[in-house]
């Protein structure tokens, strides 16, 4: 590792990503983040520090992680119980867990290592594909993240980021540099709503959006649509006035709400998921067609709405 | 009327009705089960039969099937031509005396089409009357009339295609056609597409598979003119490549059976260079895309030469095509594929005319006789290097264990040269060749297979140009991930000895859950990018390689090294022990050289560059990577991009041949319900992908029912 090179928390590397901007990318999942989306997908990533996982179903109770753990946070009998209060995460459960049931959720890994692992599918990268920086929040480790995307495009890599665009106002001029494509979420234009379901303030996250378009930041707009939520005229009225707003916003990407963060949460033992409905595929068109008719540009399924 | 496809998409309509009908009808077995009623001709009744030579049998037989097989003319077809008799699905030819069939028939070859067009049977002919003139030898004499007679009973049956076509002025364009082919030079496309399927039909009737081979470069030119002269738009063109399509497709019984039930089910190439390397793409490869897109017919799977030079055009419809699933479109890496012809010594002339054999398998079209030697190195790591698991073996460090394993292929390999040399060859004591053992006649296919003719000699005994027998190794990526497994556990971890282990294998892992958890969940085996592991795929290879390369040159048949296995993993299944990797006896293992199932955890392109590690130029007969991708991951244009993106690579990267597969709805309950083996299915999940197998049960639910 070179002296100056920075050591990032992240879950996973995925490669072969088609969905996570142009072309097929790799993208890394960062921990922690600064909102609490009721609905949020990724639910390991949001504490910034590693956690251990247990997923009930994989594990044949052979008590290896009992006779281990330091501190009797592991059980057998009566029942096989993982009590996450007394753990203190020392992962040596983890270790000695031969069937995968006990994992942990968050690696330390240096940027110029995930740089190599990045640069693995350059041949599949094309002139659009390359590297997406996701999470959690990847602005939440700052240092990390620039560190990262300034590497990578020294290495010639593309580089779009996801961001739920709650980050302190100066980062944005930096991230514009290195920053080829900004995923970036609009959850909802409800000011009180998206305080209620994630502790998002609205108008710092616009401050940050108009902010890199103004420094021709190029943006995708990134919306989450879940019914009784926020799939009504107001929301589409408001998508409009910001879409119709920025100069460098290619299109809205709708992202349907799906339960899919609620068994991870399970096995990280949080049990204060909610469950919205999911729209259907007849309500997700009628949006999607809505906000086109409205004046918007909208993707929707991988393809932009005609 | 619907030709179903996993795919959210409708497949688009270019063809007129009635032919979509006539497609429909065909998928729907209306043709094909009649060749139950007639599964052969019958030869009790020629006199003297019983002492007839081969040949003169063979001839008798040939004969005898042009004059009798049911002639079948389906209605509204635009080419004619239909091979009836129901024993030809047997590899058989369709005759039989006593009760007994007679002779086997003739597969893995493509015949040389080409001649057909551009000089007709007549000018073959004529190249039979030359030959005769210029030999002596009886067997020669013998052979090169049996040419001559083939020829005639292929003119018989052609008579009578025209005596039946006469009667209805609904066919009086194929009339036409069949007036002038396949006996003279085809004079435009119609009459090319009718001259290639009659002389198809004719050698299917007589029991053979011939492949296509490159149909675009056959038929390119003569559309090309057509179009010029305006005799002909490109899509009453469609609809006549159709009728070949779907009279290609054609059910035997109707239902569905181990290795499906299609009566033709041969491959077809598109696109690629010419000799100074020009792209010869052209709008037959787009008709024939069209088609395939159109209707789903799935019984001339189509792959396609990619190079760095493929044009974009070409790119996108073959990926738009991909997407509606069914896996009917595979591809070849011509850079790699033309350097390891070269490098193995076939000539600059013929190198860039490559197609397959009908299956996968790389030839040189016309001119090459093909046979594939498969063998399961996985049961010579069990069964020889490690004796049964019985405790005898002994190792000290996994050098000694991967050097023995070394000489114990190369002992199979030498031993399938000599086994093949006994079957095909008379030797002295020494063991050298002296000259080749008579073989089943097989004079349909010989007239079309460049060599024949001129040498006076059939196919089966050494006749075409080129004369492949090719071992092709199978179980490769297991018996890596047994060896890797081996080399952590045992040799770096030393988690357990040697003999320790062979006893965890021998009881079939029972007792022993918690290592074999152990083994398959915390290793990163072949197919996940992990140098440490491919690396033992590299020399197992190289080594393979060498080994047949020792052989090759010690007669007039060439000895190349492929891989695959064809679905053998489940005939070699119940011989398999236990697998160092982690798997019980009587799992089905990895097909070709695609990973063990549920062993890939890092998606597609990990998968790609385990496989693109060893020298597959040194492959030369090819290595089949199987890649599946699911349907909800590629929807969209960007799927569609990442379809794009994944062919560019495989160039880029070296693969030698790529059957990507696009999932739909029953894959997806196999994967609910063995997650084990579905590791690296990606979804599509509104935006982004997930990785199916880490979905909820109800999540996993919701998605299979949006593959619906
Ligand atoms: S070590 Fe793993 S499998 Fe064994 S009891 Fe603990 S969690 Fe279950
Ligand atoms: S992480 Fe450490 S403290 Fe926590 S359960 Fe495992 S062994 Fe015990
Ligand atoms: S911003 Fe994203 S990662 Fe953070 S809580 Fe919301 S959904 Fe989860």
């Amino acid at each position: 590792m070179k002296t100056n090179d920075k050591n990032i928390m992240i879950t996973d590397i995925q490669r072969f990503c088609m969905h996570d901007g142009p072309g097929i990318r790799t993208t890394v999942f960062f921990k922690g983040c600064p909102l609490n989306c009721a609905w949020c997908h990724n639910p390991e990533t949001k504490n910034p520090n590693a956690e251990i996982m247990f997923l009930a179903g994989k594990c044949i109770s052979c008590g290896a992680c009992v006779s281990v753990c330091p501190v009797g946070a592991q059980s057998l009998l009566p029942n096989r119980v993982f009590d996450r209060k007394t753990c203190i995460g020392c992962g040596k459960c983890v270790s000695c867990c031969f069937t995968g049931a006990l994992t942990i959720s968050g690696k330390n890994v240096s940027a110029e290592n995930i740089i190599a692992s990045v640069k693995k599918d350059l041949e599949f990268y094309g002139e659009e594909g390359g590297l997406t920086v996701s999470g959690g929040e990847p602005t939440f480790q700052k240092e990390g993240l620039l560190y990262l995307l300034d590497a990578a495009k020294s290495e010639n890599i593309s580089t779009c980021i996801e961001t739920c665009g709650a980050f302190p106002a100066d980062l944005a001029e930096k991230l514009v540099n290195n920053v080829d494509y900004f995923l970036f979420d609009i959850k909802d234009t409800n000011k009180q709503r998206l305080k209620q379901y994630t502790g998002a303030a609205l108008q710092d996250i616009l401050l940050n959006l108009f902010n890199i378009d103004s420094m021709n930041g190029k943006i995708i707009l990134r919306c989450i649509i879940i019914p009784n939520i926020n799939m009504n005229q107001e929301h589409i009225n408001n998508l409009l006035n910001i879409f119709s707003k920025l100069n460098n916003a290619e299109y809205i990407e709708l992202l349907p709400y799906h339960p899919y963060g609620n068994s991870k949460s399970e096995q990280l033992g949080r049990k204060d998921t909610t469950v919205f409905q999911r729209p259907t595929e007849n309500e997700i068109l009628e949006f999607a067609k809505a906000l086109q008719k409205s004046g918007c540009i909208v993707k929707c399924h991988g393809s932009i709405i005609k | 009327m619907k030709f179903n496809t996993a795919s959210k998409i409708e497949r688009p309509i270019r063809l007129c009705q009635s032919t979509r009908q006539f497609a429909y009808d065909s998928l729907m077995h209306v043709y094909g089960l009649d060749t139950a009623k007639t599964e052969s001709v019958l030869m009790d009744d020629i006199v003297g039969f019983e002492q007839m030579s081969d040949l003169e049998k063979y001839d008798a037989i040939i004969r005898k099937i042009a004059q009798t097989a049911p002639i079948r003319i389906c209605d509204g077809e635009m080419i004619s031509g239909a091979a009836t008799l129901g024993m030809a699905i047997y590899h058989k030819v369709p005759a039989v005396y006593k009760g007994n069939c007679i002779f086997e028939s003739v597969s893995h070859l493509t015949v040389d089409f080409e001649t057909v067009l551009r000089r007709g049977i007549n000018g073959i002919r004529d190249d039979v009357y030359k030959s005769l003139s210029r030999h002596s030898e009886t067997r020669k004499v013998e052979f090169l009339h049996s040419c001559l007679a083939t020829i005639d009973s292929f003119s018989l049956w052609h008579k009578r295609y025209i005596l039946s076509l006469e009667k209805d002025s609904k066919y009086e364009k194929n009339l036409q056609n069949l007036l002038q082919v396949p006996f003279s030079p085809a004079r435009n496309f119609y009459e090319a597409v009718q001259s290639i399927w009659f002389t198809f039909a004719f050698l299917r009737l007589c029991g053979n598979w011939p492949g296509i081979g490159r149909i675009d470069w056959l038929l390119g030119d003569y559309l090309k003119k057509d179009l010029a002269d305006k005799t002909l738009t490109l899509d009453k063109a469609r609809e006549i490549l159709a009728h070949f399509f779907i009279k290609g497709c054609e059910w035997i019984k109707g239902g569905n059976y181990e290795s499906g039930d299609a009566q033709h089910y041969q491959n077809i190439v598109l696109s690629g260079t010419d000799q100074s390397g020009n792209d010869i793409t052209n709008e037959v490869t787009y008709l024939v895309l069209d088609i395939i897109e159109e209707l789903g017919i799935s019984d001339f799977p189509t792959t396609i030469r990619l190079s760095k030079n493929t044009p974009e055009k070409l790119l996108r419809r073959a990926s738009e095509v991909l997407r509606f699933g069914g896996g009917i479109l595979a591809f070849y890496n011509e850079d790699l594929i033309l350097k390891s012809l070269t490098e193995y010594g076939y000539p600059p002339q013929d190198v860039w005319k490559f197609a397959n054999d009908g299956c996968w398998e790389v030839q040189i079209p016309g001119k090459t006789f093909f046979r594939y030697i498969p063998f399961d190195c996985l049961q010579i790591l069990q069964q020889k290097t490690l004796d049964n698991y019985s405790g005898t073996a002994h190792f000290e460090n996994f050098e000694e264990l991967y050097n023995k394993f070394s000489q114990d292929l190369t002992e199979k390999v030498i031993n399938i040269y000599h086994n093949i040399s006994n079957e095909l060859f008379f030797t002295d004591d020494s063991k050298a060749i002296l000259q080749h053992k008579p073989m089943t006649p097989c004079t349909a296919v010989s007239i079309f297979e460049e060599g024949c003719i001129e040498k006076g000699v059939s196919y089966l005994e050494g006749g075409p140009v080129y004369n492949i027998i090719s071992p092709h190794i199978g179980g490769l990526p297991d018996t890596v991930n047994s060896l890797y497994a081996i080399k952590k556990f045992v040799f770096n971890e030393k988690k357990q000895t040697l003999s320790e282990f062979l006893k965890m294998l021998k009881n079939n892992w029972d007792g022993y859950e918690i290592y074999r958890r152990y083994i398959l969940n915390n290793y990163s085996y072949y197919g996940n990018d992990n140098d440490e592991c491919d690396n033992i795929a590299v020399r197992i290879l190289a080594d393979f390689a060498k080994a047949c390369r020792l052989l090759d040159g010690r007669c007039d048949y060439a000895f190349p090294a492929g891989v695959s296995t064809f679905g053998r993993q489940l005939e070699w299944m119940p011989s398999r022990l236990a697998s160092a990797h982690g798997h019980k006896k009587g799992e089905i293992l990895a097909p070709n050289y695609s990973p063990t199932p549920g062993s890939d955890c890092n998606g597609a392109t990990a998968i790609i560059r385990s496989y693109c590690k060893g020298d597959l130029s040194k492959m030369v007969t090819g290595a089949a990577l199987d890649v599946k991708l699911l349907l909800s991951s590629v929807e969209g244009d960007d799927g569609l991009n990442a379809i794009m993106g994944l062919l560019r690579g495989f160039v880029a990267l070296g693969v030698y041949f790529i059957q990507p597969d696009i999932q739909d709805k029953e894959i997806l309950k196999e994967a609910q319900l063995h997650p084990e083996n579905y590791q690296t299915l990606s979804v599509r999940v509104s935006g982004w992908n997930a990785r199916f197998v880490t979905l909820c049960k109800e999540w996993q639910d919701m998605i299979i029912n949006e593959n619906k």
